[in-house]
This record gives C-alpha cells, structure tokens and sequence, in this order.
C-alpha cells in the first residue's frame, strides 16, 4: 500500500517490523548466566550495588516465584514452553547511561540510530532512555523539566537516590505475589523507567523509553514505576524490539502507575517484539480522586503476548481507559484485555478493544470489571470487536464482570466480524488490489481507535498493520 | 477498436443459463441504455464486465478498446478503464469518502508519483458541490449509514473522480426521488463526452427523460431482443415489458 | 467422601448392563472428583458449596397428604395433552396421551416404563453423555440415582401440538430428587414439553440434581420450557443438554425462581446446517438466593443460528452468575450467534457477574455478546410517577416490562398468565410503596 493513502501527516516516526531485526555481537562485562537461583538473584543485586532491603525484596519475591504454578488452568499452554533454567537473566556492559548519545558504545548507538530513536527525541520527545539488555544506555530530559523537579532516571537509580519518593509505592501497586510472572520480576528486574511528575506540573512532550533485546535467551524484566502528584500531567510512550533468534526469548515487565488526585497518566506502548519473544507483562495503575489513568496498549509483535493492563479507580471521580488493538498473525497469540477495579463513587471505567486475527493467529480478549456493593454511580463500558481475516484465524472473548451497588451501569459489547468477498469486490471495481482492499478494510476496523491515539502512534501503528496484511490475502 | 464490445456472451450462475448469446457494442462517446424486466439478466452483465468471479462465463468475448477484459481481476479491468456504479454500493465501515477515493486514484498513478493533495481536495470538494454532497460527507465512512439517494450520489462521485472510458451504471436511478435523480443525471451529462462510453442500466425510463441515450435495448431472458433510439425507453414505459415480451419475444420464436 | 452412602437403593437386576454400567460410572465419578471450588473457571464467581451432599437420600413413597397436595397444586400447564406428575421421584399421577398419537407411534412414558420396556430405544442417548460446564460430579450422582423422569418419543413427520407436561415435586427434609426429561424427536417432527420443578412445603430443605436431554433429528421442531419453584431452602442442579441436526427448530425457555442456590447448566450443540436454536431465561433472584448459569452454545456445521438471552432481575442480597460460552468450530462459516445477558439491580447490595465468552474459529461468522447491568431507569420511573401511577405499581409494571420478551416468547397464553402471576407473586413482596 502507498504511503500518502495511509498518511496524511507523513512527519512520523518510522519504526518498522524488519527495520528491529538484526542485532550485534555480544560483548558484556556483566553476565549473570543462565538460570535462576538465589547466587542469580545477588549477582544481580551486587552488580548494582542495591540496599540490603532490595535484595530482600528481590529473594523474597523468588522464593513466590518458584512456589507459585504455571497459570496453565486458564491460560495457553504454549507457557509451558518456556524453559526458565535456559534464560539469561542478566547482561550489561556496566555502563551507566549516558546523558548524551556521543558517550553511547558504537554498537548500541547504532542500534537505536537505526530504530531512528534520537530523530524522534529531536522531534517531538521530552525526555528518552533506551534500554539495551538489561540496562539503560541512554537516558536524558529535556532541562527545564529537571528544573521543574521531574525526576526520569531508571530503577536502580531511582532507588538508590530517591528511595523516600519511590519505596512508598514499589511493589505496592503490583505485588511480587500478584502472579509468577510478576514474582519474576521482582527477584530480577532491571532497567526501566522510574519517573516522578511533582504537584501541578503537566508536562507537554511525551516521555519515552525505548526497550531493546540484543541477545539471544535472554530475558528482559524492566520495572517501571510512575507518580504523578496531585494535579499532575504525563505522557509516556514505551517501544520494543528484538532481532528473530532461534530460540524463545522472554520479556516480562511490571509497571505501576500511581495517578494522584487530579492527575493524568497517559500510558502507551507499541509492542512490536519478534515473533519467539514471550510477553508477559503485568501493568496496573492507581488513581485516586478525580485522577485519569489511560493506557493505549497495542500489540502486534510477540509469539504470546499476556497482557492486561489495569486501574484500581480508588478515589472518587477517578478514571480508567484501555484502548488497545492486537494483531495476531500466524504463530501468534495476542491474549490482552483490561481490567477495571471500582473502589470508589462515581469512578468510571472505558474499555474498547479490537482485534485482528490473520492466518493462524489467534487473539484472545480477557476482561474484568469489578464494582462492589457499597459504591454509587459507577460506570463502566467496554466494547470489543474482532475481526477474522481467513478462514483459519481464530478468536475468543472471556470477559468477567460483577456489579452491585446503586446507580452503577455496565455495559458490555462484542463482536466478530469479518471482511466480506463483496466489500473486497466492489473496492477493486475501483482499481484496488486484492491487497490494498483488505488493508483498507482492516485499517477502516481499527480507524476510530486510532483517532484516539496520539498521531504520531496512529501514524506508525498503520504502517505496521499495513506490513502485517501482506500476503494475508490470495 | 474505441469501444466497450460484448460478442455472443454466455454466462451461467449454478449450472442455470443467465446470458445467452449476449452481444452489445458501446462505442466511445455515445449513451446506451438497457431496460428489461427485473431478473432478466441486467446486473449479472454488469458484474461480469466488472469481473465478478461467481459467475461462470461459458463462452463468448469483451474486448475493452480491443483488448480482451475476460478472466481478468476486477482491478485490472478498473484500471483499464472500467466503471460499475453499482446497485447496491457495499458499507466500509471506518474508511473515509475521501481515503477511499484517494487510494483508487493512487492506484492509477505510476509508483513513484504520488497525489497532489491540495488539488486532490479542491477536485473533490468542486465534484461534491457539483453533486450536492456536503462537504463534510469526505469524513464519513463510505456508505455506511448513507440513504439510498447518498450511495447513490456517492457512486457518481466516485465515477467523475476516476474519470473512466466507459461506465456502467447499475439501477444508479432506483429508490430516488425526482430531486435526486435530477443531481445525477446533471453528474452523468457533465461527464458525457466523446471520449467516454455510458451503459445505463434501469427499470424505469424515468431516468432518460434527464439523459438522452443514443441507443435504447430491451432486454429479455438474457438477451437483447430489440434496439432503438430514445423513442422506444418512452414507447416500453407506456406499453410496458408484457408488449417487450408479446412483440419481440414471440416474433424471435418464430 | 464416603461412596457407599448414595449408591443407588433402586438398582434392580432387570436393569439392562449397559444401564447398569452406566450408573457405575456415575457413581465413580461422583465419589472420585472433588468439591468444586471457584478457582475453577467454571464455577468462578460461585459460592462455595460447603453443603454435605451424601446427607441428601433418596425419600419413600410420600404419605397422602403431600401428594394431594401435589396433585391440586399441578396447574401451571392448562389442557395438557399427556402429564406425569412425581413426588419425590415416586409417579403418583400420569395421564397417558390420546390413542391416535399412540397408534401413530409417539412414546410418552415414565422412566422406569422406559427402562423396563424400551431399553433399545434409551441406549444411544440416556446418562451417554456428562455435562461439560462443571458439574460432572453431580451428573455422577443423578445417574447413579436417577429413577424419575419422562421419556418422550416422537416419530418422523408427526406432529403434536399441545403441551406436554411434567411434574417433579420435592417433599421430604433431606430429601434428594433426580428426574430426568428425555426428548427425541424424528426429523419432521414438533413437540412441546414443559417440565416444572417445585415442593410440597416451604421449610423442607431437598436436592434436586435434574438432567435432560433433547435429540433434535432433521427439521424436528421442538419446544421445551422447565420452570424451576422450589422453595427458598432448596438446593437446585439443572444438568440439560440438547443436539439440533439440520434444520432443527429448537427452542429452550427456563423460568427460574426458586431455591436457596439453583445451578442451571444448558449445553446446546449445533451439528447440522439450517439448525436454529434459541435459548431464553428469566430469574428473579431474592434474599440470600443465587443464580449460577452455565452455558454452552457449541457450532459444529456452518449456515446455522444460536440465539441466547438471559434476563435477571436482584432484589436483597441475591446473586446471578451468568457464564456463557459460544463456541463457533472451524469449518461452521456462516454461524450467526449470539448471546445476550441483561441484569436489573434492585437492590445496591445484590450481586450479578457476567462471564460472556467467544470461541471463535470460523472466519465467516456474525457472533456478539453483550451484557449490561443496571438499576431502574430514574426518568422512566419518574415518567410513570408524573401520570399518577403509584410508586410500587411503577416499579412492578417496569420489572414485568423488562421480562415480557421473554414470557411472551412461552408461546402459551395460559402459560405465560401463570407465570406473569407467579412473577406478580413474588414481587408483591418485594416491592414496596
């Protein structure tokens, strides 16, 4: 499909599916080799030289971790496959992020030169860390937010320096014991984003991380932690890679948001990983009153994307959002959805999700709204639709959703539809090929989503959905 | 060879015979139009030409300027020059009035070349208020939610955006009322040129009052069984297809 | 667990071996699985069960009284054509259908009639299959039991238009029920049966673990509705299962109202093209009841329809569970299916949860689902308020209101009276000026 049809605002960044793979010969000063016990678990805290009360947390959660099962009794089978003992838990070059990407090592310079990073801080970021393995090789804000007293450094620094404004809400979000795959990275997690929005600041450019597998069997388990105080404003964007390596590679990441009263936290990824890269991911966020919390999760990479993001709406007025389209061709499995947890008055929640199966490819919505019975006037809405492009393609639905309480409405929505042979038919009647009708088409399925995302998203999430139709059609 | 030329089609839908030993020529610059009673075999023509691929043609030709169309893809016989406006326009759902357009435009273009956008618009927006389609309608999806007299305009709109050889239009008259039908034939009249070929397809001669054809053919049970000048669209309304069927249909039996 | 206590007491050596074997097995997987518990996702959201079932027994031939009382209180079905009415799995009362439909060959016996008589004719289908939505330890359990029941035969082409009905009355403390309604119905032709479940007293607490199944041959159309009125102490297993061949016309309504906990299971598998299945069902939950609604909408061939609404209105502390599950097969294109779970909140400390779920492996399909939950519409309260109608008659008129498409779906006027005046009943106590 040309360019000028799926675009009118061409300025973009332009992150696409086989610009991420390729990737450089190792060359790590850190390796804390494979599998995973407790000498790992020290190797790791050591080599960041953390407080005793980190690498606590961190054996407190690996003991969780081997103790709790596989979620096999709801979830693909296809976990079963990971083999933990074989993964790489940590790797770095023990280098601390640079401030400028002249003092970036070539090789991992050019790597997210090539992913066209440092164009897109130019352009239209606030502030960049880019994550190369286990650790943050690059990591800069514009000056005048560090002015303002926001603080964007990684997870070992911000729990070394600022343990008084991070250590209140680490972990508390999402507990180590939440699930095996949040236990795992509690035991192990390194990189990340720890940001800290203070009162009343809004800041205007998006925040990003970029986070980038480099070698093979290895596993990423960035921890992202944002505050946003009262009254605050924040956009952060996340993008990942990984070259197509032989064998599975995992990446299970936990972020926790904290949205206080009256504050904003956008929050939206592009998951485009590699198709052997398992995804398991566990995000919530809490907002307190009148506080707004919206993820854009979108999913296209990935072998097994698990991944629900979530809000705990605690105080009144607050606000949840996920907006999320997964692509799932074949030999994926996209299972996403979102949860929405109502703890107080007047909270309302919005859930709309879309999802392209093509080929094989298998996506799955799992959804929970919960509104206990003390609480008035809540509402929740969620909508999801799927779309099956060949006869093959598969898709599922399995929201759960509990309601008491006065005034509370729920409203749940689903369909599945398909790209019709006419509709195929009377495009090319108008000179398309087979090809660019079915682009259209799918395009047209996520369209009015993406009018809710930030363009230059919009405009790169096209692109690749564009790269994933060809060939699904003759 | 300027000319849209039908030769002795045969067209068969579930092993049952549709067209039989169809034949018509439409040479450039001139209107024909095809009146018949309803399941005659109209719409089938037309999305034969088009290249539907549920029909099965058994034998026969369409050469497009010469060239034959038969067994290509709809796309390709679009691009060579073809137009269907159809009968029922299909709903694309979340896909712009104006996107939509803009890719078969891009289409036509050489790879490397691509739209003007400010004189995409400005052509756009001029054909519009040309048709009487609020401008606002570009960021509509297409089709959908449309009334049957916005399809309608719709499918003229897109006609007179890719300026085709020839275009068939499908029953384009059906479900509108006289202000309608008025705002499309001026859309058909402003198209009309030597350089282009029309095939009119309708129930009604109502239509022709605002489009004067070159040619009229009746057709009936998969053929054309008489042709005439625009008298005979006024002669068919008055008389009706059961003197179609009496007067032409009979005489050809015997 | 101890296995021995609920072993079948009836069992009798002319029981045929494949009966025999069959409820064998019931009985080993009874005693074998364990208690379910919410973790599993078939019964999530369910209340734990911490209820001694092996309490429950099998109850002897009822004293007088109660089967009178059975017997003048057996109305909800006016003119049936044929009636089987049993009190604590004893028949005590059956009205045998008219000659003709005998002379054409339709068959409507009690199960011990059919056993003893007709065992060719039970094999292909009676206790073959468990239920797959959970409760296959107490499908275990009534097939171990199982000796009430209706078997209803119908023969290719003939056609029956008035309603059949069955009685099954719960009467002793302790008491355990297990009645089992077996349809089949030949290609061409139509059926009606209403099963209604209900006690004797107000205070006897029993278990009922029912069971049917329905075999819908090639464009049979079949009509069956179970109403569930147990008293408030009751505990409810509703095990059903239905087949629909091409072109199947069938149509399942459950009316549910009684019982401390009613677990109503209903797996629908569609196997053959121009099938068109509809299931509908209506609770109103009060007090401490819960609801629990499993249920499976399976698409085997393509080109067919499955057509699922579910209504529940809460009033106390009440709770609904609706699960349901559409499962359209590869190779089922031009499936339309849908699922539709609707839940009325009459009281803020009432509980409904929604689990409705899409299997899709067809691409060639229209399949939705949607549930909402909500309280009375204010405006639509105030609007009747403003035209003089009492707030109690108000709120009745928009509870029935948001019933009636589903009793208007009963296809009987005499029925859907009944049952507007069962509805009327129990709210009368609900709802308060």
């Amino acid at each position: 499909m040309s360019e000028s049809i799926i675009n009118e605002q061409e300025e973009a960044i332009k992150v696409d599916y086989e610009k991420g793979n390729f990737s450089f010969p190792e060359d790590y000063t850190y390796d804390a080799g494979t599998g995973l016990n407790e000498e790992t678990v020290a190797y790791i805290s050591k080599v960041k030289n953390e407080a005793e009360w980190v690498k606590e947390f961190r054996l407190k959660a690996l003991e969780i971790f081997n103790k709790k099962p596989m979620p096999t009794h709801w979830a693909s089978k296809d976990l079963e496959n990971i083999v933990f003992d074989n993964i790489r838990y940590y790797l770095s070059k023990g280098q601390k992020p640079s401030r400028t990407w002249d003092e970036v090592p070539d090789d991992v310079k050019e790597t997210f030169e090539r992913l066209g990073i440092p164009e897109q801080e130019r352009k239209f970021l606030a502030g960049v860390e880019a994550q190369f393995d286990s650790e943050a090789a690059y990591s800069r804000m514009k000056e005048d937010l560090e002015k303002e007293g926001v603080i964007f450094v990684g997870s070992t620094e911000g729990l070394e320096k600022y343990p008084e404004i991070f250590r209140p809400y680490f972990g508390k979000v999402i507990p180590s014991a939440d699930n095996k795959f949040s236990a795992l990275n509690s035991a192990v997690f390194s990189g990340g984003s720890f940001i800290y929005v203070p009162k009343g600041v809004k800041l205007k450019q998006p925040l990003q991380a970029y986070f980038r597998i480099n070698a093979e069997n290895f596993g990423q388990f960035e921890r992202t932690l944002i505050i946003a105080d009262e009254g605050s404003e924040i956009t952060y964007m996340e993008g990942c890679t990984a070259p197509k390596f032989e064998t599975a590679t995992l990446h299970s990441a936990v972020v926790e948001l904290v949205a206080l009263k009256n504050a904003k936290i956008q929050y939206i990824t592009v998951q485009n990983w590699s198709n052997n890269v398992f995804n398991l991911v566990t995000k919530r966020a809490h907002a307190e009153e009148n506080a707004e919390v919206k993820w854009i999760d979108c999913n296209i990479g990935s072998r097994l994307t698990m991944k629900y993001p979530g809000v705990v709406l605690k105080g009144r007025k607050a606000r949840g959002e996920v907006l999320s389209i997964a692509l799932a061709n074949d030999g994926q499995h996209q299972d996403t959805g979102a949860k929405m947890i109502h703890l107080a008055d007047e909270t309302s929640s919005n859930i709309i999700s879309k999802s392209i199966s093509i080929g094989k490819g298998r996506s799955t919505y799992r959804g929970q709204v919960h509104m206990p019975k003390h609480l008035k006037n809540c509402k929740n809405n969620t909508e999801c639709d799927a779309l099956l492009i060949n006869t093959n393609s598969r898709t599922d639905t399995y929201p759960a959703i509990t309601t008491r309480g006065e005034g509370n409405t729920v409203q749940h929505e689903a369909s599945v539809s398909k790209v019709s042979a006419e509709q195929i038919f009377y495009m090319m009647q108008r000179g398309l090929s087979e090809g660019e009708a079915m682009s259209l088409a799918v395009n047209g399925f996520v369209n009015d989503l993406l009018k809710a995302f930030p363009m230059e998203y919009s405009v790169e999430l096209k692109r690749l959905i564009d790269m994933e139709m060809e060939g699904s059609v003759g | 060879m300027q000319s849209l030329e039908i030769t002795n089609l045969n067209v068969n839908i579930d092993g049952q015979p549709i067209l039989k030993d169809f034949s018509l020529n439409i040479p450039k610059g001139e209107i024909h139009a095809l009146m018949g009673p309803n399941g005659t075999g109209k719409s089938t023509l037309a999305k034969v030409i088009a290249g539907h691929e549920d029909y099965e043609v058994t034998s026969g030709e369409i050469l497009l300027n010469g060239e034959s169309i038969l067994g290509k893809e709809p796309d390709e016989i679009s691009l060579a020059g073809l137009f269907l406006a159809f009968q029922y326009p299909l709903e694309i759902p979340g896909v712009s009035i104006a996107n939509f357009i803009r890719a078969a435009k891009q289409a036509r273009l050489p790879e490397n070349e691509s739209i003007n956008a400010v004189e995409y618009y400005k052509e756009l927006y001029d054909k519009m208020d040309a048709l009487k389609i609020d401008r606002k309608f570009t960021a509509r999806s297409l089709n959908e939610g449309f009334s049957g007299g916005e399809k309608k305009r719709c499918e003229v709109l897109q006609m007179s955006m890719l300026e085709p050889d020839y275009c068939i239009m499908d029953e384009t008259d059906s479900g509108l009322d006289i202000d309608a039908l008025k705002i499309v034939a001026d859309g058909v009249n402003l198209m009309r040129s030597p350089e282009r070929g029309f095939l009119i397809i309708t129930h009604y001669q109502r239509l022709l009052d605002y489009i004067i054809p070159d040619v009229v053919h009746v057709m009936y049970d998969g053929k054309i069984v008489h042709s005439g000048d625009a008298e005979l669209a006024k002669e068919l309304e008055s008389k009706g297809y059961d003197w179609v069927k009496d007067s032409f249909v009979s005489s050809l039996a015997q | 667990m101890n296995t021995t206590v609920n072993t079948h007491t009836t069992a009798n050596a002319l029981e045929p071996q494949w009966l025999l074997d069959r409820r064998n097995s019931g009985n080993e997987t009874y005693s074998n699985l364990p208690v379910p518990s919410a973790k599993d996702e078939n019964w999530r959201f369910a209340s734990v069960l911490s209820e001694d079932i092996d309490a429950f027994k099998s109850a002897p031939m009822p004293e007088d009284h109660a089967i009178d009382y059975a017997l003048s209180n057996s109305k909800l079905v006016e003119d049936p054509i044929a009636e089987l009415i049993f009190v604590d799995d004893h028949l005590v009362q059956s009205k045998p259908l008219p000659k003709e439909l005998i002379d054409k060959g339709v068959r409507f016996l009690s199960l011990n009639e059919a056993i003893e008589d007709h065992s060719h004719l039970l094999e292909p289908y009676f206790l073959k299959d468990s239920t797959r939505l959970g409760s296959q330890k107490y499908f275990g359990l009534h097939a171990s039991n199982v000796k009430a029941g209706a078997v209803l035969y119908v023969p290719k082409g003939v056609e029956i238009n008035e309603p059949i009905a069955v009685y099954h009355w719960s009467n002793t403390d302790k008491g355990l029920i297990c009645p089992h309604t077996l349809i089949i119905a030949e290609a061409q032709s139509k059926v009606s049966l209403i099963d209604v479940l209900a006690s004797t007293t107000e205070e006897n607490r029993c278990l009922n673990i029912s069971a049917s199944n329905i075999q819908g041959h090639p464009s049979a159309n079949i009509y069956r509705k179970v109403i569930q009125n147990f008293n408030s102490k009751t505990l409810s297993f509703q095990l059903d299962s239905a087949i629909a061949d091409r072109d199947t016309q069938l149509e399942n309504i459950a009316i549910n109202l009684g019982a401390a906990k009613a677990r109503y299971e209903n797996q629908i598998k569609i196997n053959g093209s121009g099938a068109h299945v509809t299931m509908y069902s209506l609770s109103v939950a009060e007090e401490t009841q819960e609801f629990d609604q499993r249920t499976f909408q399976t698409h085997n061939a393509p080109n067919s329809v499955s057509d699922l609404l579910y209504k529940n209105a809460l009033f106390d502390t009440s709770r609904t569970i609706f699960s349901g599950l559409i499962q359209v097969e590869e190779g089922a294109q031009q499936t339309d299916a849908y699922q539709t779970n609707r839940n009325l909140l009459l009281d803020q400390r009432a509980d409904a949860n929604a689990l409705p779920g899409l299997e899709i492996l067809a691409n060639d399909v229209k399949c939705s689902h949607g549930a909402t939950t909500g309280n009375i519409d204010e405006d639509e309260l105030f609007y009747m308020l403003s035209r003089g109608i009492p707030h109690r008659v108000a709120m009745q008129l928009i509870v029935l209101g948001f019933f009636e498409e589903i009793i208007e779906k009963l296809g009987s006027d005499s029925l859907a009276e009944n049952i507007r005046k069962l509805l009327e009943e129990k709210f009368a106590s609900k709802i308060k000026s």
